[in-house]
């Protein structure tokens, strides 16, 4: 219900505004022929259900990982698949990896962040199915994120100004631009992810109190590790891939969804946060292009200005319940 | 697993063959050499860093074996899917749980996981499992209230539910007890009792507390430098000087036969000299000893249970055959101890046949002019000294005694 009246007002305000009762009739009677219908239609549309679905990934590969990693601060990018991302694309957009093509084509850069993400995945996989403590685990991909972190700056150091203006602004996420071409694509990867990390929400709960009990209670350790790791990875780096990183949501949403429905019960948990994250996901891509309109601000900066102290301020009132 | 009683057998539960236990190379505690059977209580015992977590995680499957073999009834432990080991032992570990936002009953079901289906939702007999162990651990009323809510001994009965929950044939705890205060220790442990007796579980449980594993385990396994101590009931292992050896305990002494520790005294004070008998000797030697005196008594029969106190706070004794009239040996070397003492204390024993001669003890050391504190009052002390009575040094209570003492050097 909040998720549909939301819905409506993100379509409905933007540098052009068109009134309530006007979106509503576009949407319901799918309207194109006219200006706002093509804006809807066109632009509009794509980007809020982009912003919606991108969120809920965020979301549910951020509440894998602090579940698995038993640790309220990590996030979907604590593994380095972020900073695996942001190398390849800035290979590809600063290093002249562009195979001589004079402008870069957003899928192709998509492309490139999704292998970056990829790669980084790869790795700690690898990893995971070697180091015995988790804890290692977190330390390796921290450390991924450094050294690819260091590799970007490298090439920043070395690149045009221009150029890193506009990598600057990819690395701080953004939903503009969204083709049907890509929200299709987007769900249509994501939701096998999602179902998969829902049907996993049953050794996840035995995960609440820890890899060795959940051992002894019959879970396959690593086959679980490598599942868990999988499907948070992708899931992040799906979203990355198309929408660059963007910040605070995977870390915050599983927060506001525990805090929402008052358990730790991953059967309930991840369609919360899932939904949360959608919704909250979607306010704040509408707030980063309108609130200057028509400057559009970076989606990061507003995800990270907004959340943060609203989950400060959740954490403290509801203190040693987390 | 049925509720009704069983047959305390002979069915083997777990057995291990020539086991090893550690860490990749270094090994903890090898030659492990261990039976246990249905429904039994089995007690580790050792000092910290013993190897007894290495133990007990090895034996959960949580550690692969260095050497050696674990079987699991007729099947070897490792060859087992971790589904199927979930089936027949849960674990219960030392590590504090913070599950988040979790009440006591989804605590409880967490243990149902072996059985429950892919989305893990309890049926009614789930339910009616989850309900039934939190009863039997007594905690019906926490039920709905939060984990991270609860003190730390609701919290162990939880987690033991938990475990119970999971219908094993064995749990495995390590220092269960570590946190509780007495209350609650011996709820827990009346509790793991219980679930031998009534549900046939074999409880292995590591512990610290001594006088407790004698008391309730049917097996104790001493863990001591890298290998295995001894193993056998408790009241054939846990003697007093193996359990000394075991802790290297050079300045207490358990006695097995009262199952207690008691510090020795660490005397570098007077010398008190103790007539006592029948129980009235005890706090009168733990008040010397705590305030570092010397302490010797007698004449004390092997059967008096100061005997056995007196020896454990490490006091010189002597002694006399059980029930037997003091002899002339003894009477004479306990008053040789009398005469080295500084001071003499009249515990107020009960005085019978067997023991009369302990007053003629302290007749002559009160004819003597040596100061003899008495516990007695003065029509008691009338009865029993006649005249020289009125030279004694009556004491109302125990603590005055030091006080008189301290002022008459």
């Amino acid at each position: 219900m909040v998720l549909a009246i939301f819905f409506v007002l993100s379509i409905g305000i933007g540098s052009v505004s068109i009134p309530f009762s006007d979106t509503c009739r576009i949407i319901l009677g799918h309207v194109t022929g006219s200006t706002p219908g093509a804006i809807i239609w066109k632009i509009r549309m794509p980007r809020v259900l982009s912003s919606l679905f991108c969120g809920g990934y965020l979301a549910a590969g951020g509440l894998l990982l602090q579940v698995f990693f038993r640790n309220p601060i990590v996030g979907p990018y604590v593994l380095g698949i972020s900073s695996g991302a942001i190398l390849m694309v800035a290979l590809v957009m600063l290093g002249g990896l562009s195979m001589g093509l004079p402008a870069i084509h957003p899928l192709f850069l998509s492309l490139a962040a999704f292998c970056g993400a990829l790669g980084v995945m790869v790795i700690i996989v690898a990893a995971a199915s070697r180091v015995k403590s988790i804890v290692t685990l977190l330390i390796i991909g921290l450390m991924m994120g450094y050294l690819c972190y260091a590799a970007t700056s490298i090439l920043i150091a070395f690149a045009e100004r221009e150029k890193v203006k506009g990598f600057v602004l990819w690395q701080m996420g953004s939903f503009s631009g969204f083709t049907w071409q890509e929200f299709y694509l987007v769900m249509l990867l994501g939701i096998p992810l999602l179902v998969g990390a829902y049907l996993m929400s049953k050794p996840l709960n035995a995960f609440l109190l820890g890899e060795d009990y959940a051992k002894t209670m019959g879970v396959n350790i690593r086959l679980f590790r490598f599942l868990i790791i999988t499907f948070s990875s992708a899931l992040a780096g799906l979203v990355t891939a198309f929408a660059g990183p963007v910040a605070f949501i995977g870390l915050a949403i599983p927060h506001l969804a525990r805090i929402t429905f008052r358990t730790s019960d991953n059967r309930v948990l991840i369609p919360g946060a899932v939904l949360i994250g959608a919704i909250v996901t979607m306010l704040c891509d509408l707030v980063a292009r309108t609130i200057f309109s028509p400057v559009e601000l970076p989606l990061s900066a507003i995800t990270s200005l907004f959340g943060a102290p609203v989950v400060i301020g959740l954490l403290l009132k509801k203190r040693g319940t987390i | 697993m049925t509720d009704q009683g069983h047959g305390k057998g002979n069915a083997r539960v777990m057995e291990t063959r020539d086991l090893t236990v550690g860490y990749g190379k270094r090994t903890v505690v090898q030659g492990i050499n261990l039976n246990m059977l249905k429904g039994q209580f089995v007690c580790l015992l050792g000092p910290n860093g013993s190897g007894k977590t290495t133990i007990l995680r090895t034996i959960s499957g949580l550690l692969s074996p260095l050497k050696g073999t674990i079987y699991l009834g007729s099947r070897m432990l490792h060859d087992l899917s971790p589904h199927e080991l979930a089936g027949s032992m849960a674990v219960v570990l030392t590590e504090r749980l913070t599950p988040g936002v979790i009440t006591a009953f989804d605590f409880v079901a967490l243990g149902r996981y072996p059985y429950t289906d892919l989305l893990g939702r309890l049926s009614q007999k789930d339910i009616r499992k989850i309900r039934e162990c939190l009863h039997l651990v007594n905690a019906d009323d926490i039920a709905n209230r939060y984990f991270s809510e609860l003190s730390d001994g609701e919290r162990q009965k939880v987690v033991f539910a938990r475990a119970l929950a999971q219908e094993p044939e064995i749990i495995i705890l390590d220092e269960p007890t570590i946190h509780l205060d007495l209350k609650h220790r011996i709820e827990l442990m009346s509790i793991l009792r219980d679930s031998c007796r009534r549900k046939g579980i074999t409880v292995i449980v590591s512990l610290h507390d001594v006088d407790l594993a004698l008391k309730i385990a049917e097996l104790v396994i001493l863990v001591k430098d890298g290998g295995i101590m001894a193993c056998g009931p408790p009241d054939e292992i846990l003697k007093e000087d193996t359990v000394a050896r075991l802790y290297d305990l050079k300045c207490a002494r358990f006695n097995s036969m009262l199952g207690t520790i008691d510090l020795i005294g660490d005397a570098d004070g007077m010398r008190v000299f103790v007539v006592a008998g029948g129980g009235t000797g005890i706090p009168i030697y733990r008040l010397l000893s705590r305030n570092g005196l010397e302490v010797s008594t007698g004449v004390i029969h092997e059967n008096d249970i100061d005997y056995h106190v007196a020896r454990t706070i490490g006091a010189q004794v002597i002694r006399e055959e059980p029930f037997r009239e003091i002899r002339d040996t003894g009477f004479h070397d306990a008053f040789a101890l009398l005469e080295k003492a500084d001071h003499v204390i009249d515990s107020g024993f009960p005085v019978g046949l067997s023991n009369r001669k302990n007053i003629k003890l302290l007749l002559k050391a009160v004819e003597q002019g040596r100061r003899v504190y008495t516990l007695r009052s003065r029509e008691a002390a009338h009865d029993l000294y006649g005249e020289s009575a009125e030279k004694l040094v009556f004491c109302k209570e125990l603590r005055s005694i030091l006080g008189e003492m301290a002022r008459h050097v």
